[in-house]
């Protein structure tokens, strides 16, 4: 008998562990942000605004970034925010619960980066019917209801592949020009299914194709059937001269991330290589512990390419094992979805913006507009 | 007999809710084999194991050599010299017989288990015991009789003073439990004390020297066997007589028609060619020794196990049998050797239970009519006097007469016309046996077929109006009652044998 | 002279896959038969450095296997080493960058978690009752949230080789002569003979797998069952804890909020390697080479151009026909 009790007291304790945990951890971030914000809004004596911010994961390097951005906002707005997310970008039904706290706080204003598009949705008409303004910031959400987003804050994740592609065909055109056999350049996305993946490798694979197309040499895209069929006009594998392989792995962790990147860097016409985000190029690198072939141009060995930042990443590229990467921009991102909400509340008219991504490679990682957004 | 090793005075132990035991006292002399004897419930179980310390008593005293003791866990137990043979074999199936005989106390060579040392002393234990057994073979690849040979051995291993059996019969055959008694008799000789739990009314007269008997958790009395009948025994456990005689002659309706036939049957191993003819109002009783292919011709007449070959018949009727569902369609019903496992589920209650096997009949839709259940449920209670509260009662707290009584009651609500028994009456204390041999009885009267395997003689010869003798997976002989006899059964039993 | 008699025959019963070791034998095998298959299929897979990929991604799986063969064996599992190896690492990580403990200091604590875990699992399951897939389901949502928690959402990367205190990524592969040797192999190798050892001649593996057997006989006879059943878990969380070490010092960023999954790929190698879901049966052996199955198929598949879908399919297959294995086999010895 007290053995039971004992039991059912221990689990008690337990689910209250566990919920003062989780509690703790959102209470812990979004009063840190609201407490300086309050001081300093009394200060400047700007609006009395409060926002509500709901991101895609709490605890994730990205997120934080964005979060100082928000909390640099707060600081020359004179508003208060507070921040929530969920543990994972995977907990997507735990987003939507918190942005419907979010909701019933009735705050001037949302800044949402959602996981999933669809699942906000009724959340949305919530807002909307509740008059919230929103800002969806990292991700937008197309078929939001009609007025209730009021901008859409985001990378162009097009043009962001495009930047590694143009940036890693400086590096290796000439090496294309003189081949006589065929070459290779592999790509690592983490998935197939997110709007920032695809939209990312999706970006980089056109642009790689045009750029080597208009240098008068023919592309083939090989790999993931997901994203060769959206290439037009594909060209034929046997005859190419570049062949573009896309791999995806079975789940997003770095070791399969490396074994995909593995199978194409030990190809012996691979001339350059793209890991699309973070997880995938720390797996480019974790395959050269083994392999050692990154290296700066293709005469000498692989070309390798990263996206987004992490101090892994950011030393790879600072010794050169990787010619570059490119980082977006999610100190602005949340920096700019707090002033989208401000100007709104103020009466004035605010658009979609899309936000810059960086090329950023061992000279010019530390220059100002680049290094805020290369988080740890 | 010796001087007196044991004696436990006064003990009084409370559950909440149950006073378990009542100021029950019990002597043990060395040298003598003594019976514990009460219904189930009666509290024996129960004083065993305030005896080896798995429950703290109440009140009370244990003298054991002259001295006051309490033992706190088994371990204690164990090291003073008390030790119990358990009823459910307490093996563990995946080691050796001789790291089960050795759990606890391995020998070792520094922090290695000297497995060499432990096969030694095993198969030294087994040549006091003169029996064979390789200490090297997994456990549970010997037969049930061999493990409670390795269950002793391990008892004596320990340097015994005091063994507790704890119905060490209820598995064995004929056979084996011959075995066991020339090992107890051994035992006992030896200077040792033996408590000896059991149901089997002829075993007490055969192997014990006294008997206390317990009734509702209290002490009733001690009686020396020799002295004693079986009905003062059965007296003093129940305070009525109810011991009845053989059957003598086939009671079965003369012309009776056949409801079912086998012919060849062939499944596995264990069933060679096994043809029978039950008829209506008919007991058929299949003896044989354990590991015959009784329970085996059974499972695969039911559809439990593939049958590779052979024929059924019901009402004259081919029939193919290819699973459970099959021959309950056919009016079969089966009564398994093993309730828990196989025969009633515990956690639930005796309503639903009894419709368990026909449990369309009480639907609507995929609802479930309760109240219908409910009725059809009390109706069996009251018909075959099931002791229970209620039809909500939970079967775990019902007595194992009752759990069976419950699993009757679901194939008679399926209606099913021919009913196999195995081992109906293992695990059931004689008062209860007796009221499910007269429920049998009863069913035959009314016209239902009934098979009924049994390993125990007695229960063969009360019971059965024909019997089907098995051996090693062939039937050997059957009998009508009349000419059949404890002597030339066990002749058919062991035809292939010796 | 009976007993010789009886010992002789028991000996040619067996059949010649039993006496070589059952379905580690089988599996075995598979293993040689997998490595040669992909070898024949790809030119990129028949490399040293594959080899040596293979070897280095494995070492975290078949260290966590290890550990949780023991809570296997007795009829348990332990869902929280593949989080918790995670929470570990970040902690043990975090002390070392960010608090500049020396690398050996947060190595220590990184496996001392692992340890302290254990005590958590198995006084849940053995002290307290809790069924063992419940309570390491919890911690397992513990361990995730807690190691993000202490390191505040940002992911660790241990020193590199190259950096000051990266000495600990050669207790696994060191060069020589601008070649990687995956010295890491042989620890493990060390290890499963040391955990064979424990497991078959020592009372810690014994008991361990007659708790599994009949948890109640083995407390009747006189078994400190509670304290075997606990260790059973700590075992499991002290691999853990190694299995964190050597993730750490194979790749570069351990990330909060992953790790969920990694206990598959160790629970689905023990099984492989034939150890039965419902306990006793098993072997530290069999679970190291049907770790190698589960990592073969992990490097394997995607070299021979299998898309991420199949190589889960597949491996799901892989799984169903190691259990249906053993179950066919209890089945088999069932109708003897």
């Amino acid at each position: 008998m007290k053995k039971k009790v004992l039991a059912v007291l221990l689990g008690g304790c337990m689910v209250a562990g566990l919920l003062a945990g989780c509690g703790g951890g959102n209470n812990g971030g979004g009063s840190d942000s609201s407490a300086d914000s309050s001081s300093d809004g009394a200060s400047s004596g700007g609006g009395d605004y409060h926002f509500e911010v709901v991101v895609k994961s709490f605890q994730s390097t990205y997120w934080q970034a964005a979060i100082q951005g928000i909390d640099a906002a707060v600081e020359e707005l004179g508003v208060t925010v507070n921040t929530t997310g969920p543990n994972a970008e995977s907990d997507i039904a735990d987003q939507v619960n918190m942005l419907n706290n979010a909701i019933s706080q009735n705050p001037d204003g949302i800044a949402l980066a959602a996981n999933d598009q669809s699942a906000v949705l009724d959340s949305l008409q919530d807002a909307l019917d509740a008059e919230i303004p929103v800002v969806c910031f990292d991700t937008g959400v197309p078929e939001a209801p009609e007025g209730s987003v009021i901008a859409t804050i985001a990378t162009d994740n097009e043009s962001a592949g495009a930047v590694a592609a143009e940036n890693m065909y400086e590096v290796i055109k000439d090496y294309i020009a003189n081949a006589t056999e065929p070459v290779r350049i592999g790509e690592v996305n983490q998935d197939a299914t997110s709007a920032n993946i695809s939209g990312r490798g999706m970006g980089f694979i056109n642009k790689m194709k045009e750029l080597v197309e208009a240098d008068g040499k023919t592309v083939a895209v090989i790999g993931n059937q997901y994203y060769v069929d959206q290439v037009e006009n594909n060209g034929d594998e046997a005859s190419a001269d570049v062949i573009i392989e896309v791999a995806v792995p079975a789940q997003t962790t770095v070791e399969l991330s490396a074994t995909e990147a593995s199978n194409i860097m030990n190809k012996e016409d691979t001339i350059a290589i793209f890991g699309s985000n973070q997880v995938t190029a720390e797996g480019v690198l974790t395959a050269n512990q083994n392999l050692s072939v990154l290296a700066a141009t293709p005469e000498e060995g692989i070309v390798g390419v990263g996206f987004d930042a992490g101090a892994t990443l950011k030393a790879a590229v600072a010794d050169g094992t990787l010619i570059g990467a490119v980082t977006q921009a999610p100190v602005d991102q949340g920096n700019l979805a707090i002033h989208a909400l401000y100007d709104y509340c103020e009466g004035e008219t605010v658009e979609d913006i899309a936000t810059d991504s960086y090329w950023y490679d061992a000279e010019n990682m530390e220059e100002a507009d680049i290094a805020p957004n290369l988080y740890d | 007999m010796g001087e007196v090793i044991l004696t436990m005075k006064g003990i009084d132990k409370s559950f909440p809710g149950v006073h378990a035991l009542d100021h029950v006292d019990l002597e043990v002399k060395k040298g003598e084999v003594h019976a514990l004897m009460g219904e189930n419930g009666a509290g024996k179980s129960t004083l065993m194991k305030v005896l080896t310390g798995i429950y703290k008593k109440d009140s009370g005293t244990i003298t054991y050599e002259g001295k006051e003791v309490e033992f706190h866990n088994t371990r204690e137990a164990q090291d003073a010299g008390i030790v119990i043979v358990h009823q459910e074999l307490n093996m563990l199936g995946h080691l050796t017989v001789a790291q089960n005989i050795f759990i606890g106390r391995e020998f070792k060579k520094g922090i290695r288990i000297d497995d060499k040392k432990m096969n030694e002393e095993a198969r030294k234990l087994f040549d006091r015991m003169h029996i064979d057994i390789d200490p090297r073979e997994t456990m549970s690849k010997l037969t049930v009789g061999k493990q409670q040979m390795c269950e002793i051995a391990k008892a004596i291993s320990h340097q015994a003073k005091v063994i507790v059996f704890d119905e060490p019969s209820a598995a064995l055959t004929e056979a084996e439990i011959e075995e066991l008694f020339k090992i107890i008799r051994d035992l006992r000789d030896q200077g040792l004390g033996i408590i000896y739990i059991s149901h089997r009314m002829d075993e007490i007269k055969v192997i014990t020297d006294r008997v206390t008997v317990m009734r509702d958790g209290a002490y009733v009395g001690t009686l020396i066997t020799e002295e004693s009948t079986k009905d003062d025994i059965i007296n003093m456990m129940v305070g009525r007589v109810i011991y009845e005689d053989p059957k003598t002659k086939n009671m079965t309706p003369p012309g009776s028609p056949v409801v079912l036939k086998v012919e060849h049957l062939n499944a596995g191993k264990m069933v060679q060619d096994v043809s029978f003819e039950l008829h209506k109002g008919e007991v058929l009783g299949f003896s044989g020794l354990m590991g015959a292919g009784r329970t085996e011709t059974m499972r695969a007449l039911f559809g439990a196990d593939p049958i590779d070959s052979g024929d059924i018949y019901v009402n004259g009727q081919k029939v193919v049998i290819r699973s459970p569902q099959d021959a309950v369609k056919y009016g079969i019903g089966y009564l398994s050797e093993d309730r828990k496992r196989y025969g009633i589920v515990v956690q639930k209650t005796v309503a639903e239970n009894t419709t368990m096997a026909d449990l369309d009949e009480f639907s609507n839709g995929p609802f479930i009519n309760k109240k219908k259940e409910k009725e059809v449920a009390e109706k069996f209670v009251e018909s075959l006097a099931t002791k229970t509260p209620s039809v909500d009662q939970l079967v775990v707290n019902l007595s194992g007469g009752n759990q069976q009584k419950v699993v009757i009651a679901k194939w008679l609500t399926k209606n099913c016309d021919i009913l196999i028994f195995d081992e109906p009456t293992r695990g059931i204390d004689v008062g209860a046996k007796n009221e499910i041999y007269k429920l049998m009885n009863q069913l035959a009267a009314e016209g239902k077929a009934i098979i009924m395997v049994s390993s125990e003689m007695t229960e063969i010869l009360r019971m059965s109006d024909r019997i089907v003798v098995m051996c090693e997976g062939k039937k050997t002989g059957e009998l009508d009652i009349s000419e059949a006899t404890q002597e030339n059964i066990m002749n058919m039993a062991t035809r292939e044998i010796s | 002279m009976a007993n010789k008699t009886a010992s002789k025959t028991a000996g040619t019963n067996k059949s010649f896959i039993d006496r070589m070791g059952g379905q580690k034998f089988i599996v075995l095998i598979i293993v040689i038969a997998m490595f040669i298959f992909f070898s024949a299929m790809s030119p990129q897979f028949r490399k040293y450095t594959t080899v040596v990929s293979i070897l280095d991604y494995s070492y975290y799986i078949a260290l966590m296997a290890i550990g949780v063969t023991f809570p296997l064996l007795t009829a348990g599992v332990d869902l929280s080493i593949g989080t918790g190896l995670i929470c570990y690492s970040l902690i043990g990580g975090y002390l070392i960058v960010h608090q500049g403990w020396p690398v050996a200091a947060g190595m220590l604590v990184t496996v001392l978690l692992g340890v302290a875990f254990g005590v958590i699992n198995g006084c849940l399951v053995a002290l307290m009752d809790l069924p063992a897939f419940l309570a390491t389901l919890c911690t397992c949502m513990i361990t995730r949230g807690f190691g993000a928690m202490v390191v505040g959402g940002y992911g660790i990367p241990w020193p590199t080789a190259a950096a000051p205190g990266g000495w600990f990524r050669s207790i696994f592969k060191i060069q020589i002569g601008g070649q990687n040797i995956p010295i890491g192999f042989l620890w493990i190798i060390l290890l499963v003979i040391v955990m064979s050892f424990v497991l078959n001649h020592t009372k810690m593996g014994r008991y361990t797998r007659a708790i599994g057997s009949n948890k109640e006989a083995t407390k009747l006879s006189g078994v400190n069952v509670k304290f075997y059943h606990v260790m059973a878990y700590v075992i499991c969380g002290l691999f853990a804890g190694l299995a964190a070490i050597a993730y750490s010092a194979i790749f570069a960023t351990v990330q909060p909020g992953s790790g969920a999954g990694f206990e598959l790929d160790a629970i689905g190698g023990a099984i492989v390697g034939g150890t039965s879901m419902t306990g006793a049966v098993g072997s530290i052996t069999g679970t190291l080479i049907g770790v190698f199955v589960i990592c073969l198929l992990k490097t394997g598949l995607p070299f021979i151009g299998l898309t991420a879908n199949w190589q889960q399919i597949i491996t799901g297959f892989v799984l169903i026909a190691a259990v249906l294995f053993d179950i066919l086999k209890r089945k088999r010895e069932a109708g003897k």
